[in-house]
């Protein structure tokens, strides 16, 4: 999937995409290049959701202190009491909730995302590009069991008991749990299994087209077509940023090493000299329009080692 | 000199074009992700799938002749929000529960009939092992059951034993113990599951475990001369909580042997097709148990007659089998429907 389409021309070149990408054909048969999650965004999900998890039958014993059920006398009151037996129910009730069904309930809401998964703005997939189904939730979810509670139990059973035999289950279900670091798309067992993906998600803001801010018509700015051919793709990403960023000493010292690269000539009016803001401006455009041009005949350039 | 900008590039005639609808996008999938997707009018719902079909298409057009980074960025990222919203996991509840329940839970369960033979030689062969270990040596009982016996253990005499599966509440919290057992039972049929994943031994070997604590206390109730009694008692929930193990585990298998003999598929599509299957009938396991829980909870107390317990066992095993064998079977001659988009 990841192969480059020359028909469609997209997840050729995704530069910006830093770290494993997760291709995904949606079903109008366009090609979604997400940014896999990173094992540690993963991690920071589960350490807040287990926090959660933790923190709510605390929250729930607290509130349960602070309500005027202590009028409820327990001393006389024995254990058979409906009112006993009914708060005892909910407790356990809660307590497998938050083990059991937080993950899977959470991951089949709209967002399919628990509270964790969202603060670290990562989502579940599915990996085929189709609907995320009820059941790959559940069994992604279920293999928490083998992946995560198993490995904690038997950690807790070796620092107990400290024999080799529960180390060496220690070590397997480990290799397990650390599975999403040995493989390219950071999936966990219940990810293969469930064939979901847990991706990168993020909110992007539209800026304005630094195309349209060249400046205009100034006559010192007009380059030859070997000057703007030096550079490809990934320079005019660069570029892109720099001008985005709008940091004075970056500006110079970029413009700089491109006029020293295209062999620039400054006008000789002192007043036709432009800013290094004007002038980054004025050969992004030229750049883009250039290699926009080609890429419109099917001669993309990656970089200025390309032809 | 005129405000138009010197250049004049395709792929800012094509921002141009496009821009607004990327924005109503945008404003659409925030509005929907938090929840507003009810407050949406006919005109706007109907809107939502265009825009994002044509905002995909601006993505795919971008992609090959733009090359302003950022704008690619913005239009990933909104596609990527909206495809995970579009195709998330929500379908409208009533059609995916109807689904779920006449086709694809009976349905999975059939394709596992196999597995489903192995997990219950499992666990008759634990249960018979449970029984033939503790005649040999009554010493056997204690680590079979293990800290599930709450009273029911070597020294207690019949009128105790006899207690315990009464049908009065006398004493003991015994629906609250009831719950904790289903949560214990359902973490049983979890890790049954799961550890289908690591070559479906451990899960042969939970299944017989299993079945060896249900057969000590079988023996148990035997030796004082109440095992028609506690089969009576045990068969109330038993019948539909085993089932709900022996499913469980057998999905546990199937995924095992999904990975060891994937077949003509790679080892990684059948383990997420086998998946998708195994976890289906897993769902129909947990809510099983769920079903168990609640006949633990009522019918014990209330169902003390040994006949009656029979009746309504041996009902529940019935239904289930009834479930099981029959829902969701294609019909011969399938009328024409046209269904769109909703699985």
């Amino acid at each position: 999937m990841a192969r480059p389409d020359l028909m469609k021309g997209g997840a050729v070149t995704l530069p910006s995409l830093n770290g494993p990408v997760t291709p995904v054909t949606t079903p109008e048969g366009v090609v979604l290049s997400f940014r896999t999650a990173s094992f540690a965004s993963r991690l920071a999900a589960l350490l807040i959701d287990f926090l959660i998890i933790v923190l709510a039958p605390v929250l729930l014993v607290i509130l349960y202190i602070l309500l005027p059920f202590e009028h409820v006398k327990f001393d006389n009151v024995n254990m058979d009491h409906p009112f006993v037996q009914a708060l005892l129910i909910l407790f356990v009730l809660i307590g497998f909730f938050l083990r059991s069904g937080y993950f899977t309930l959470f991951e089949l809401g709209p967002r399919a995302a628990t509270p964790g998964k969202r603060i670290m703005k990562i989502r579940v997939i599915s990996h085929d590009g189709g609907h995320l189904t009820p059941s790959a939730v559940i069994t992604r979810n279920a293999l928490r069991e083998v992946e995560l509670y198993l490995p904690l139990t038997l950690a807790l059973q070796a620092s107990v008991n400290g024999g080799w035999l529960s180390l060496v289950a220690l070590i397997w279900a480990l290799t397990l749990a650390l599975l999403p670091l040995f493989n390219s798309s950071r999936a966990r067992l219940g990810d293969f299994l469930a064939g979901t993906r847990v991706v990168h998600v993020p909110r992007e803001r539209l800026s304005f087209d630094l195309a349209e801010q060249a400046p205009v018509g100034s006559p010192g700015l007009i380059f030859s077509p070997e000057q703007i051919s030096v550079y490809g793709e990934k320079e005019l990403v660069v570029l892109e940023e720099v001008l985005r960023e709008k940091r004075p000493p970056t500006l110079r010292a970029v413009a700089d090493r491109i006029k020293t690269r295209i062999g620039w000539v400054e006008p000789k009016i002192a007043s036709e000299v432009p800013s290094d803001e004007a002038f980054l401006r004025a050969y992004y455009a030229a750049l883009r329009a250039q290699l926009e041009g080609r890429m419109l005949m099917g001669r993309r350039r990656k970089d200025k080692f390309d032809d | 000199m005129s405000d138009q900008p010197p250049l004049q590039l395709k792929s800012q005639k094509f921002r141009e074009a496009r821009e607004k609808d990327w924005k109503a996008l945008a404003k659409q999938i925030d509005r929907a992700e938090n929840g507003g997707l009810r407050k949406f009018t006919t005109e706007e719902l109907l809107e939502l799938p265009v825009l994002y079909r044509s905002t995909v298409s601006s993505l795919s057009m971008a992609q090959s002749i733009s090359l302003d980074h950022n704008l690619i960025t913005f239009l990933q990222a909104l596609c990527a929000r909206a495809y995970v919203y579009m195709y998330g996991p929500h379908a409208r509840p009533g059609v995916m529960v109807r689904d779920f329940f006449l086709r694809d839970l009976p349905r999975s369960v059939r394709a596992l009939w196999g597995e489903l033979a192995l997990s219950l030689l499992c666990l008759v062969l634990g249960i018979v092992g449970g029984i033939l270990m503790c005649m040999a040596d009554p010493s056997w009982y204690d680590p079979l059951v293990g800290g599930m016996s709450q009273g029911r253990d070597l020294n207690a005499s019949v009128d105790d034993l006899r207690k315990t599966i009464g049908g009065t509440d006398n004493g003991e919290p015994l629906a609250a113990f009831s719950v904790f057992l289903m949560s214990h039972n359902t973490q049983v049929t979890l890790s049954a599951f799961a550890l289908g994943v690591i070559g479906g031994l451990p899960t042969a070997f939970l299944m017989i475990v299993f079945g060896m604590s249900v057969g000590a206390m079988v023996w148990l109730f035997a030796s004082k001369g109440l095992g028609p009694d506690f089969v009576a008692w045990l068969s109330i929930h038993g019948t539909t909580e085993l089932t709900a193990v022996v499913i469980g585990a057998a999905a546990g298998f199937h995924l095992a042997r999904r990975i060891m003999f994937p077949g003509h598929l790679t080892r990684k599509a059948a383990l997420s097709e086998a998946g998708r299957l195994a976890g289906t009938a897993m769902l129909g396991a947990m809510l099983m148990l769920v079903i168990a829980g609640f006949i633990e909870g009522v019918a014990r107390q209330t169902v003390t007659e040994m006949w009656a317990r029979f009746a309504f066992g041996g009902g529940m095993a019935a239904l289930w089998l009834f479930y099981f064998l029959a829902v969701g079977r294609a019909h011969k001659v399938r009328p024409q429907k046209v269904t769109h988009g909703q699985t």
